[in-house]
């Protein structure tokens, strides 16, 4: 291609990506913001939440997603498929998987009501609906950055006295690091803006997306646009200081 | 130290033999070097002395493999650092570098490093672990031509000088000339083992000459009884008077030494005994700081011989191999 022809595309590209937010910035009475009852409720909700759900994301998705990237079992075909199934599902369909297994009349939602654990419309259910809706990202993403890193540096790391964690700790884990700061920036985007599977599954707590919804429903147009900017502002510093950090050390 | 290891897979493989100072595993491509040095180090399931059934993070070995595997995210005093434990690490760790010389790029990243530098840090990061055994896979392999013999002098100065028995695996006759002991390994066994001289002088078969990088090592097949006989060269499709105590038939590899042959240009030939005087053309000429060489084509095979003192200039010349000069080893 040649370089001008380039060039136009790709600033084509770029005026695309820009024009919805370019709409909304007209769009909006800047005068009079005009928040709706209950959208810092919101806010609140979507962010401490979410901070939750990311948690619980790197705290299960790492292990998973090293082991992936370090083993090769029989019927490893079956793993990625379950993993592309997650992703593929519509969140709409897989917020109604969750209700069928997880909901009041559902076998693991009977149990796990029985021992005080509510998982409809409650914050573990809204936690769990984004956990649903990210962690497939999250693994995908952090076993990408686990294979970059070389089998063996962390075999050198055990024949100079390292036991297996130490070497995953000091060596595995410091150079997936921005492959990994990457998932976790990916994770928390699609954990945040997640609005099928928490609809279904957590009408209340109402996070920023249901909100937004019910804001459109109940007022209007006029009253998403004030919320859709805080959630902007919510949102983009970690995945934007991640995705910073990730380049400069890239250059 | 006495070397004896077992494994399975991937591929099945058993070694046997003592390592001295700064041994040398010598073996082509492919033989199962690299495997043996990790099963030794633990990182590939097998059975053997030492170390038997220890985790690696158990065993007291310094393992450079090839590459080096420096840690990129650390600099040169952190890389060494980390074989090391306590509050003491860092001044330990410099003191390390400092014993192979690099001291002054302890705050390098490998990254910065040249190749021999490199192989320097993870000698000290292999030898601040303070192993019993030292293993090197292929050290000459990433190191540039024009230094490498020095660099290789300052890693067995520094071997000898830690006194800790190395292992190195390779297929470079500039290393296992250099060795205090070496092995040598062929179709997944040793075959020869003793010192550099010692298997120059004697190689075990004509695959060790090869790996001991002796040029003009060929196959052949003898023909006639020993005090009559000649050597069938199919390659070159002729034959040679030769003298061994071989069996008539017996399929061979033969070799005679660059410096054995007498290269006759071809219109000077009138010599009265023609029996044995080979047909070649001049290939190549090789100018080297030793004298030069000529690489020789006779009909689908190569041989080298040492140029005359004066010039050859003609492309066709003949030959003279001398009988007593043809060393053969029967084939199994």
């Amino acid at each position: 291609m040649r370089p001008r022809l380039t060039t136009f595309a790709a600033a084509l590209a770029l005026l695309l990506l820009a024009a919805p937010f370019a709409g909304l910035a007209i769009a909006t009475d800047w005068r009079h913001p005009g928040f709706a009852h209950g959208d810092g409720g919101a806010v609140a909700v979507s962010l401490g939440l979410s901070l939750v759900a990311l948690l619980l994301i790197v705290a299960l998705g790492t292990p998973l997603a090293w082991w992936l990237a370090r083993h090769r079992v029989r019927g490893q075909w079956l793993i990625d498929a379950l993993l592309l199934l997650s992703l593929l599902t519509p969140p709409l369909a897989m917020g109604l998987l969750l209700a069928t297994m997880y909901g009041p009349y559902g076998p693991a939602g009977q149990l796990l009501e029985r021992a005080g654990l509510l998982l409809t419309n409650s914050a573990p259910a809204f936690v769990m609906a984004q956990f649903y809706a990210a962690l497939p990202y999250y693994v995908l993403a952090a076993r990408a950055a686990f294979e970059g890193v070389p089998r063996e540096l962390e075999q050198i790391a055990l024949t100079l006295g390292h036991s297996p964690a130490r070497s995953f700790f000091h060596v595995s884990l410091p150079l997936a690091k921005l492959g990994l700061a990457a998932a976790v920036a990916l994770a928390w985007v699609r954990a945040l803006g997640e609005f099928g599977v928490v609809l279904i599954v957590a009408y209340y707590p109402q996070g920023i997306p249901v909100k937004l919804w019910v804001n459109l429903q109940d007022i209007g147009l006029s009253a998403v646009y004030p919320l859709l900017w805080v959630f902007f502002l919510v949102a983009l510093p970690l995945p934007l200081a991640l995705g910073l950090a990730v380049r400069r050390r890239l250059a | 130290m006495r070397v004896d290891y077992r494994i399975e897979r991937p591929v099945a493989l058993a070694a046997s033999f003592e390592v001295e100072g700064f041994t040398v595993l010598l073996g082509a491509s492919g033989e199962g070097k690299t495997l043996l040095l990790r099963a030794i180090a633990g990182l590939l399931p097998a059975r053997g002395k030492p170390f038997d059934g220890l985790p690696p993070q158990r065993r007291a070995v310094g393992y450079l493999p090839q590459g080096h595997a420096l840690f990129p995210h650390l600099n040169a005093w952190q890389n060494v650092a980390f074989a090391l434990r306590g509050a003491d690490r860092r001044r330990q760790a410099v003191e390390w570098l400092d014993r192979v010389g690099l001291a002054a790029l302890a705050e390098r990243r490998p990254a910065q490093l040249s190749g021999g530098q490199q192989q320097r840090v993870a000698l000290a990061r292999a030898l601040a672990r303070q192993p019993r055994l030292l293993l090197l896979d292929e050290p000459t392999s990433a190191l540039d031509p024009a230094t490498r013999d020095d660099v290789l002098a300052e890693l067995i100065a520094e071997v000898h000088a830690a006194g800790i028995p190395a292992l190195a695996v390779s297929h470079d006759p500039a290393l296992a000339a250099v060795a205090d002991r070496l092995v040598v390994m062929h179709d997944r066994r040793i075959v020869q083992a003793g010192t550099p001289a010692a298997l120059h002088a004697r190689p075990a078969n004509g695959a060790v000459a090869r790996l001991l990088g002796h040029r003009n090592v060929h196959r052949g097949r003898l023909l006639g009884k020993p005090d009559a006989q000649r050597l069938l060269w199919p390659d070159a499709k002729m034959a040679v008077p030769v003298a061994t105590g071989l069996p008539d038939d017996t399929v061979v590899d033969w070799h005679i030494a660059p410096e054995a042959i007498e290269l006759h240009e071809a219109c000077a030939a009138g010599a009265t005994d023609t029996d044995g005087l080979v047909a070649a053309t001049v290939e190549v000429r090789q100018a080297g700081e030793h004298g030069g060489y000529v690489g020789l084509r006779c009909g689908q095979a190569r041989l080298w011989a040492k140029s005359p003192s004066s010039h050859v200039t003609a492309d066709d010349v003949r030959l003279r191999l001398p009988p007593l000069a043809i060393r053969c080893w029967p084939r199994d």
